[in-house]
């Protein structure tokens, strides 16, 4: 019996000792709620992929690298567009590339792979990468998945379940992942383009991730992103003040499009650098009541209804 | 409490989920009891987290299945003072006896229950004089409309789908590689690769809603179906037509949903051909029950028209079935097919506008 994994949302710095080389080697700074951290585990240990839903900006994709770099597993990702086929993700044949080898072969010219040999002009995709690390699981993230056609997770489906096998139709060769170490799946949606297939959220795990609504948690946050790039923490009144008032701004406004976590590092980190020197918290905590209006809006909204409700009327910019 | 027995909670919640509708499976079920094997259901807490992010696909399932599991704990703590009683005064069963840890998973599958279920001793019925019931007042049927949600708009891209006929007529730009590996081997060298032409959607859809009226309830699914034909079809835009009317295509119907801008049926029915698609989205009176011999007759007097261009027109009748009975959907009903604006409805009233299903408006004549 392997040991089973299990993920604590640690604060590491470094990668962990015995690190497979394909793992990340850039820390992710995550701090993981105890909710997503069973949710993570559950996954692992029921090998299910883990649906995650969320506002955008809130952590949906660093969570799977966060999770590879915590057990120093191979780490890919499969960004989905509206063309993915489930299909490329296995693997992607070069059939031409065969045929042009065999004419450079005939006029005695020398062809880089071997067109006698079908597995020359394989190329595995993503899931056949993950697949084919056997000897640890892998973490695989497919991200935005609502993205691609209908039919798409579907397709998935039967990939990401018992046997976890495929066929390379072209050559007859299976792709099989080892049983002990089958992949850690992480799925990210945003419901851009309706529900997902009843058959595919059966069989996924699910967890909404909510943004950091607390101070403690938001400056939890804050810390780690700033020691984790080694910058220089802003001042404390700045962080409480930015914290409250982006807090505010998010809760009160009313706004269409609500910023998520990353704005407001963003937004923190254009506070502390920008035009050369921090940005007063005094003056911060005054915008608005003082007639001051919130600087750097730009980072943080990005609708054009919300950007009104924020800059009167007569304001040319 | 001693100890919690988690398994039992789980058969209970997952049998009371199932019932919700909930689609859920044995697969999921066992991951359960796996999960609970692996300690993750220590306590009512855990497993309520549990059921949670397994069983649950949208943060509304999530908090529905809160008040689900309260019932379920209010039983059991009702139960218990019970059960304590009756072991209190009589023997324990050797049932009873056997301690939890034996009770395998595979053991507690959903069927024992329903099995004990059954074995309850039948209640002896007589059988009563049949009667037809009294009904003093007509009765009205009052739809839920602000929870009736039949077709997600994933259904109906889904549906659209199917709607095609793919003619081959583009440019000549596809790479159809199989055949060029064929020329190939028969020729024994390699000249130039072979190229299909593009294939097109060439079918062509004209959608004629209802609006207004009895309809309002109804638009949002009608502002769908309009979106979903012209941005997420294989349907080429140019040949989807959308117009609407209201109750009964008259002389005019009106290229707007404000039924502002007029155009003349004729011009309409000009645009049909035999391999036009018609989807009429109306609910012919079955919102109010009303059964209005002129609606039917203009409405009938239209169709005739319409069927003089093609075949392949299908109703959708936003109410659902039983709603039809006594008005004048339920006559129109035999004059073309038509269905209620689910699922199954839909992919029905596909299959009629393709021609792949017999209308049925046909199989009386024939």
């Amino acid at each position: 019996m392997t040991k089973l994994l299990k993920f604590e949302g640690r604060d590491l710095r470094q990668q962990p000792t015995g690190a497979h080389k394909k793992a990340p080697k850039e820390p992710e700074p995550y701090i993981v709620g105890d909710r997503l951290k069973t949710a993570v585990n559950l996954a692992i240990t029921l090998r299910r992929p883990l649906l995650l839903e969320g506002d955008p900006g809130c952590g949906k994709t660093c969570l799977a690298k966060a999770v590879a770099f915590e057990l120093g597993l191979p780490f890919f990702r499969w960004n989905i567009q509206s063309i993915s086929k489930a299909q490329d993700g296995q693997y992607v044949y070069d059939a031409l590339g065969r045929l042009h080898d065999v004419q450079l072969q005939k006029g005695e010219k020398a062809s880089r792979r071997d067109p006698s040999n079908p597995e020359d002009y394989c190329e595995m995709g993503v899931l056949g990468e993950a697949f084919q690390i056997k000897d640890c699981s892998s973490v695989l993230l497919i991200d935005e998945i609502d993205k691609a056609e209908l039919d798409f997770p579907n397709d998935l489906l039967t990939v990401l379940d018992k046997p976890w096998r495929f066929q390379v139709k072209e050559t007859g060769q299976s792709v099989e992942a080892s049983p002990q170490h089958v992949p850690i799946v992480f799925i990210t949606s945003n419901k851009e383009k309706g529900n997902l297939p009843d058959a595919f959220l059966r069989r996924c795990l699910y967890h909404y991730v909510e943004f950091p609504g607390s101070k403690e948690i938001l400056k939890q946050i804050v810390d780690r992103h700033y020691q984790i790039e080694h910058l220089e923490l802003p001042k404390a009144e700045l962080q409480d003040a930015a914290i409250a008032r982006f807090i505010s701004v998010r809760t009160e406004g009313g706004l269409v499009k609500k910023p998520g976590t990353s704005e407001f590092l963003d937004w923190l980190k254009a506070l502390q650098t920008f035009m050369g020197k921090p940005y007063s918290a005094d003056k911060l905590i005054g915008a608005d009541q003082t007639g001051n209006k919130l600087p750097y809006l730009e980072v943080l909204l990005k609708v054009q209804q919300d950007w009104r409700k924020f800059k009167p009327a007569d304001d040319s910019i | 409490m001693t100890q919690f027995d988690a398994q039992d909670w789980i058969t209970q919640l997952f049998l009371r989920l199932r019932q919700r509708g909930y689609p859920l499976g044995v697969d999921e079920y066992q991951a359960a009891l796996q999960a609970s094997e692996a300690g993750y259901a220590q306590d009512e807490a855990a497993l309520l987290e549990l059921a949670q992010i397994l069983w649950c696909h949208s943060r509304s399932q999530q908090s529905q299945l809160v008040p689900i599991w309260q019932d379920l704990q209010r039983e059991a703590q009702k139960q218990k003072p019970l059960q304590e009683n009756l072991a209190d005064k009589e023997e324990p069963s050797p049932l009873s006896e056997k301690p939890v840890d034996e009770v395998k998973p595979q053991q507690l599958d959903p069927e024992p229950l329903i099995r004990e279920r059954e074995a309850l001793p039948k209640q002896e019925v007589s059988s009563l004089p049949v009667q037809a019931p009294l009904m003093l007042i007509e009765r009205e049927s009052i739809l839920p409309l602000q929870n009736y949600f039949p077709l997600s708009r994933r259904s109906m891209v889904y549906g659209w789908r199917f709607l095609r006929r793919m003619v081959a007529d583009g440019c000549k730009n596809v790479l159809d590689i199989p055949a060029t590996i064929q020329v190939v081997t028969e020729q024994g060298y390699y000249l130039a690769p072979v190229y299909r032409r593009q294939q097109r959607n060439e079918a062509r859809l004209l959608l004629l809603i209802d609006q207004n009226g009895s309809m309002m309830p109804f638009h949002r699914f009608a502002r769908d179906l309009v979106e979903t034909a012209r941005g997420e079809s294989p349907l080429q835009e140019d040949n989807v037509q959308i117009f609407y009317f209201h109750n009964v295509p008259a002389s005019h119907v009106y290229q707007d949903l404000y039924l502002t801008s007029p155009v003349a049926l004729k011009d309409v029915l000009g645009y049909c051909d035999r391999d036009t698609s018609v989807l009429i989205v109306s609910d012919a009176g079955a919102t109010r029950g009303y059964r209005r011999q002129e609606r039917i007759q203009n409405t009938t007097r239209f169709l005739r028209q319409l069927q003089k261009q093609t075949h392949l027109i299908a109703w959708l009748n936003p109410m659902p079935r039983p709603g039809w009975v006594g008005s004048s959907a339920e006559i129109l009903s035999y004059l073309v097919p038509m269905f209620q604006m689910d699922r199954f409805g839909f992919s029905e009233a596909i299959d009629v506008m393709r021609g792949v299903a017999k209308p049925s408006g046909q199989e009386d004549e024939d």
